[in-house]
């Protein structure tokens, strides 16, 4: 099997909100989920996001830490501070330009999303990833990927991955695709 | 059957001192396998992982499954049986006190006893529900009519799967909510939703829905509201609240005008079409904007989108159903598929999206008030002679047809009903008009109620039974495909809590009836019987065993045999289940809901559910998580009829109909008609919409019309906003 990957398709998104549900079942959470899933614009229609962790390959959280406290595994997931080393500045939570890294002030230490690290190094799909049930999280293998890149209109700029400085700062091990997916869309009949 | 492009081989992640049991989700009829992890040292659930392989979801959950298994050792568990003496506490949770099973059960039947002496057999009722398994719900028929000897005896599937099945059955001569599996829905060309908003309803459908815009086909959905899946719809038809009717007919009458009909089909498999060609003659795209609101140009793209789709399947939901004419409406988009001849064959078909858990399986064996198991009716000698004859009693012992949910509370008003059992429901929350279904219930001489939680309704009980919840015991489901699954148990009985089975069995005993009962020592016990009785029916499930169901990852019925490997599509030798093997395409006049707008109540009001909770909430609502996510209703509105009423995003305004009142803050969003308000239905007590909902029955499936009635909103003088 190929390397796998979190791919994010937000046009799918229903706000279910159960990839946040899921985040505390992985076994190494705490019991407490770790991304967000954003109303788009709650006035006018129902169109959510999720907001994952997109594991920078250059992560300004990491970059950010002055107690070294913040690691990258072998596959691209930037792990949670280390509870030996946080000294609980809280720099991460303002480095990272997407506000993911989450601060317990009781324990006086940041958490995050690590990719169900416990999961994917044995290639087990995150937990959000395993229950989205319209896929708009997708843990897919890179071929998969490319298949969908070539799928998807891309002339608009919708598409994104780490390639484009307007939508995400860097490059990242998460791809995303932003809402839009459908037009252009070669239709069947 | 052969796995989908979705299917994935993944192991499962298992943590040290930890089990996973394969089972299913409780909640809706998408019933998702999932398996449960129990800690081998408690022998208690202590969370979930997915179940990959189970086809219909492949591991997929909604926020509801992720966090099922918190309800099972929540500290609202009731223990211990409880009774309560003082009747003037009725409605409240105040006064009851802890007894032992003994008590308990001795007092019921003594009670019972008494009442059936003082007022006949009749006197009492049973009032069951459809989440919970098959085993249970068919005892539930056989203990009302053979243990408790009454005809009252009728289920909350009337509030949800009843129009469906009486529309069905007329269409089509069967009840099976879907003619095709599920595993179908992504490959289609077209998919036609009506009054479904799967995405908070059936939200693991969803991967399955999108994936046929993401192949180039279409999504046609025919909603009030631009629901998370009328938002990416192709064409979303946003219609009025109630007129169903009218926008099916319309696109009927386009598909015979545009040339889309199969002749051939038409004259050879179906009756009904001429007299149906006459009535929607008149169901012009302007005739019918005109009563639906919807524009012509949006009736007429989606009559040709259907119309010259290869294949297509027609899905409805609540939303049409709901309605004084719900059956009418499953009958009349399901002419759609007939008049089209997309139906009888892979990838093209009709199909309801079941509500709750065992909504199909629920509604086949016998809790309904004019049936027996198998789909038996009791109005046919014959039927009551073969179950009276698989139960051992005579045949002139069986008890006549009752009445439906919602007509039972009449009846205990005018004392015709003077005790219930209650099980598996919260009708204090979920029935319609529920000022008067409250009163009801006070005025009952004795009622019983079975729940794992002190449910709104619990709280009009003098005995309250605690009963298992359904990762505690074996079973089985049938889902909204019609396929037959197996829960397994995961955990021992919570606490002194029991089966529904067992309590009915231990009631049937001491009312001397138990010799009908006591050869039943288990739920395959049961199962088995199931099998045997069912046999020859419609719904019948002779050929399923438990082994089968394991081997195969479910059984679709009928299976009629031992070798039958049971029928995932149907009708694919082009046979219905009419007598002459045609299905009937209906002729329909429009009528419109039981209660139109005018100038006193000028909003149209609509109900519905969120993604967060399940029905009453009874269960939901005690999840943290969940009611962290949607802890109280909200009214959605239209910001320009909010600026109408001079209301703002999050002020506490009234809502009034003609039945009753209740206060919401006030959700502003541009995603719903003008002319219509929303509120979800899952909370109790001052916040319950149906407070104020219209019980107008429909004529054939006895289903009210939650879906549509006239209100108005009324602003609080010095206005409810937060600040701050």
């Amino acid at each position: 099997m190929g390397k796998q990957v979190l791919y994010i398709e937000m046009d799918n998104c229903i706000g279910c909100r159960s990839c946040l549900a899921a985040c505390t079942q992985c076994g190494g959470h705490d019991n407490r989920n770790r991304n967000y899933v954003l109303d788009v614009d709650p006035f006018i229609s129902r169109q959510t996001i999720p907001l994952m962790c997109f594991h920078c390959v250059n992560p300004a959280c990491a970059r950010s830490c002055p107690a070294q406290a913040i690691q990258i595994a072998d596959n691209g997931a930037v792990l949670s501070a280390l509870v030996e080393k946080c000294i609980g500045c809280q720099n991460c939570t303002i480095a990272c330009p997407y506000g993911i890294p989450k601060f317990d002030e009781e324990q006086n230490l940041m958490y995050k999303c690590d990719l169900c690290y416990d999961r994917t190094k044995e290639g087990i799909p995150p937990m959000c990833a395993s229950v989205c049930p319209t896929n708009t999280l997708q843990w897919i293998e890179e071929a998969e990927l490319e298949e969908k890149r070539a799928q998807i209109p891309l002339a608009n700029r919708k598409w994104t991955a780490s390639h484009d400085p307007d939508v995400l700062e860097g490059e990242t091990n998460v791809k995303i695709s932003l809402p839009g997916i459908l037009q252009g869309k070669q239709k069947l009949f | 059957m052969p796995k989908d492009k979705f299917f994935k081989v993944v192991e499962n992640k298992i943590h040290p001192n930890e089990k996973l049991v394969s089972t299913h989700c409780c909640y809706c009829g998408m019933q998702c396998g999932m398996n449960l992890r129990v800690d081998t040292t408690t022998n208690k659930i202590i969370g979930v992982e997915p179940r990959y392989d189970f086809p219909v979801n492949l591991g997929k959950m909604c926020p509801k499954g992720v966090t099922a298994y918190q309800q099972v050792n929540h500290p609202d568990r009731i223990q211990r049986p409880l009774i309560r003496s003082d009747a003037s506490l009725k409605g409240t949770a105040e006064g009851f006190r802890e007894a032992s099973w003994e008590e308990a059960l001795d007092l019921i039947v003594s009670k019972f006893k008494e009442l059936q002496h003082n007022y006949g057999k009749d006197t009492l009722s049973v009032y069951s529900g459809v989440s919970m398994t098959n085993e249970k719900c068919y005892l539930t028929g056989k203990f009302a009519r053979v243990a408790l000897q009454t005809r009252y005896i009728d289920y909350n599937g009337r509030f949800c799967m009843s129009s469906a099945a009486a529309g069905l059955n007329r269409s089509l001569g069967i009840d099976r909510g879907s003619t095709v599996p599920w595993t179908d829905i992504h490959q289609t060309d077209c998919l036609f939703l009506a009054g479904s908003n799967a995405a908070e309803c059936h939200p693991t459908s969803m991967f399955r829905i999108w994936e046929v815009q993401n192949r180039g086909g279409y999504l046609i959905v025919a909603d009030p509201r631009e629901t998370p899946l009328a938002r990416r719809a192709d064409i979303h038809l946003d219609l009025r609240p109630g007129t169903d009717l009218a926008l099916a007919n319309g696109i009927v009458h386009l598909l015979i005008k545009n040339g889309h009909i199969d002749e051939d089909f038409i004259r050879n498999h179906t009756n009904g079409f001429e007299e149906t060609k006459e009535v929607v003659a008149t169901f012009t795209p302007e005739y019918v904007s005109e009563i639906t609101g919807v524009s012509v140009e949006k009736i007429v793209r989606a009559a040709d989108i259907f119309g010259r789709a290869p294949d297509a399947i027609v899905m409805f939901c609540r939303g049409v159903e709901q309605q004084s004419k719900g059956t009418d409406n499953v009958s009349a988009y399901t002419n759609m598929s007939l008049v089209t001849g997309k139906i009888g064959r892979p990838k093209s078909g009709v199909a309801t999206l079941t509500g709750q858990g065992n909504g199909q399986g629920g509604r086949e064996h016998g809790q309904k008030a004019d049936q027996l198991p198998g789909y038996r009716k009791l109005d046919n000698p014959e039927h009551v002679r073969e179950i009276a004859c698989a139960w051992g009693i005579p045949a002139e012992e069986m008890p006549q047809k009752g009445v439906s949910a919602y007509e039972m509370f009449q009846l205990m008003k005018d004392k015709t009903i003077r005790s219930l059992y209650l099980l598996c429901s919260n009708p204090v929350v979920s029935a319609p008009n529920l000022n008067h279904v409250r009163e009801s219930l006070k005025s009952l001489d004795f009622m019983v109620c079975c729940d794992f939680y002190l449910s709104e309704s619990a709280e009009y009980a003098d005995v309250v039974l605690p009963v298992t919840s359904w990762a505690e015991d074996d079973g089985t489901t049938t889902n909204l495909e019609g396929r037959i699954i197996r829960h397994r148990q995961a955990q021992e009985w919570f606490a002194e809590s029991k089966p529904d089975w067992w309590i009915q069995i231990e009631i049937a005993k001491r009312m001397g009836r138990g010799q009908f009962f006591t050869h039943l020592k288990s739920p395959q016990d049961i199962f088995n019987e199931i099998r045997q009785v069912s046999k020859g029916g419609i719904a019948d499930y002779y050929g399923v065993t438990y082994e089968k169901i394991d081997q195969n990852n479910g059984v679709f019925w009928p299976c009629r045999e031992e070798g039958d490997e049971g029928q995932p599509h149907l009708f694919l030798d082009k046979k219905f289940y009419h007598p002459d093997g045609k299905a009937k395409i209906c002729a329909l006049p429009y009528r419109p809901p039981a209660e139109e707008p005018d100038e006193e109540y000028p909003l149209r009001l609509t109900t519905g559910r969120v993604v967060f909770h399940y029905l009453s909430g009874n269960q939901t609502r005690r999840i943290p998580f969940l009611k962290d996510m949607y802890p109280d209703p909200l009214l959605e509105v239209h910001p320009k009829t909010a600026t109408r009423y001079g209301i703002e995003h999050d002020e506490l305004v009234t809502l009034k109909t003609r039945r009753g009142e209740a206060q919401y803050r006030v959700k502003v969003i541009e995603a719903i008609r003008e002319d219509t308000v929303f509120v979800p239905y899952h909370w109790g007590k001052a916040q319950s919409i149906n407070l104020l909902t219209n019980p107008a029955l429909d004529p054939y499936s006895k289903m009210p019309e939650f879906k549509a009635c006239a209100a108005k909103i009324i602003k609080h003088k010095h206005g409810g906003v937060r600040h701050g």
